[in-house]
């Protein structure tokens, strides 16, 4: 159980309704985890859904067998753990905690068993969700505009840039 | 009003049942618009949802420099504009028709209403979307991790 500011507080849920944010309060966790504390593990069945209250959580991937790459750092207000949302998903990032961070997570399963007796929960965790994916991709886009217009000799080389136009 | 056929070749709608194709077809418009005609501006407000039946529309961006790069082909059966959908307040993009195009148009905001007034449309197909968002951005990371990985400075 957590209390409903400390949801009012993740850009996620900004825009939800008081009785889903009371939904969400009774199913949720607030739990406090050390430095170096590894929340997701690439490729491990993802049953967890983060939302970062305070702290820095760091999302990494392995690029070659001893070096990893950060490709983001999850801030307060911001969410992850995405899979745990969506049926049959396994975690495509590992997440470590770079400090001391509060996190409230909510359990996947239960998430998705919810889901199916609530509609409404679910299209606003989907539509949130979405927009997260989406402004995401459009700082993607925006940096490969960047460089392009620097190194115009790489439009060659890139292959898959129409997936960031969000064409569905 | 648009033919519940026209409708099931969209990919985005494929696969809905009759009630709720019909429910989008209540707020859908049918046009056509000739080549070189301009949907809608990078950075402009966007109200529409583009869903392409035939013909073929370039997604085109503009850097901070001013040279116009079409990053996207879109052919019939995709959807566009998807920030109508999301409320957001500008697109990312500029579409342009490169030849003449048949497309269906939904305002964002109805389709918002729609999803209000019905959670189990919006969720099904807001779940969609996030499925394939999520496809995309896993398939964008790894390739820029292969990138990496075969840069001549890492291996």
């Amino acid at each position: 159980m957590v209390k409903i500011e400390d949801l009012k507080r993740i850009n996620l849920l900004r825009d939800f309704p008081d009785h889903l944010l009371k939904i969400i309060a009774s199913e949720a966790q607030l739990s406090i985890f050390g430095t170096d504390t590894q929340l997701i593990t690439a490729n491990e069945k993802a049953d967890k859904f983060f939302m970062l209250i305070m702290g820095q959580v760091a999302i990494k991937a392995e690029l070659t067998p001893g070096i990893d790459v950060i490709l983001d750092n999850i801030q307060s207000g911001s969410s992850f753990g995405t899979s745990a949302l969506i049926k049959g998903s396994t975690a495509t990032y590992t997440a470590i905690c770079q400090e001391p961070s509060e996190v409230i997570t909510l359990s996947g399963p239960r998430m998705k068993q919810l889901f199916k007796e609530n509609h409404e929960l679910a299209f606003h965790m989907m539509f949130g969700v979405a927009k997260q994916y989406k402004k995401k991709m459009d700082i993607r886009a925006q940096m490969i505009m960047k460089t392009l217009d620097e190194n115009p000799e790489l439009k060659e080389d890139i292959k898959d840039i129409e997936n960031l136009t969000l064409v569905i | 009003m648009v033919e519940k056929d026209i409708l099931k070749k969209i990919v985005f709608l494929k696969d809905l049942p009759d009630p709720i194709l019909e429910k989008i077809n209540a707020i859908a418009q049918f046009e056509t618009f000739d080549e070189e005609n301009i949907l809608f501006y990078q950075n402009q407000e966007q109200t529409l949802l583009y869903m392409l039946v035939s013909g073929k529309v370039f997604l085109n961006s503009r850097s901070v420099s001013g040279k116009s790069l079409t990053l996207d082909e879109v052919l019939p059966g995709r959807t566009f504009g998807v920030s109508a959908l999301l409320g957001e307040s500008s697109s990312t993009f500029t579409a342009v028709c490169a030849e003449t195009s048949s497309i269906i148009t939904i305002p964002g905001e109805q389709m918002r209403q729609l999803f209000e007034k019905d959670f189990e449309i919006g969720h099904t197909l807001m779940l969609k979307v996030v499925e394939i968002f999520r496809s995309r951005m896993k398939m964008h990371t790894r390739q820029f991790l292969h990138s990496l990985a075969t840069h001549p400075e890492i291996r």
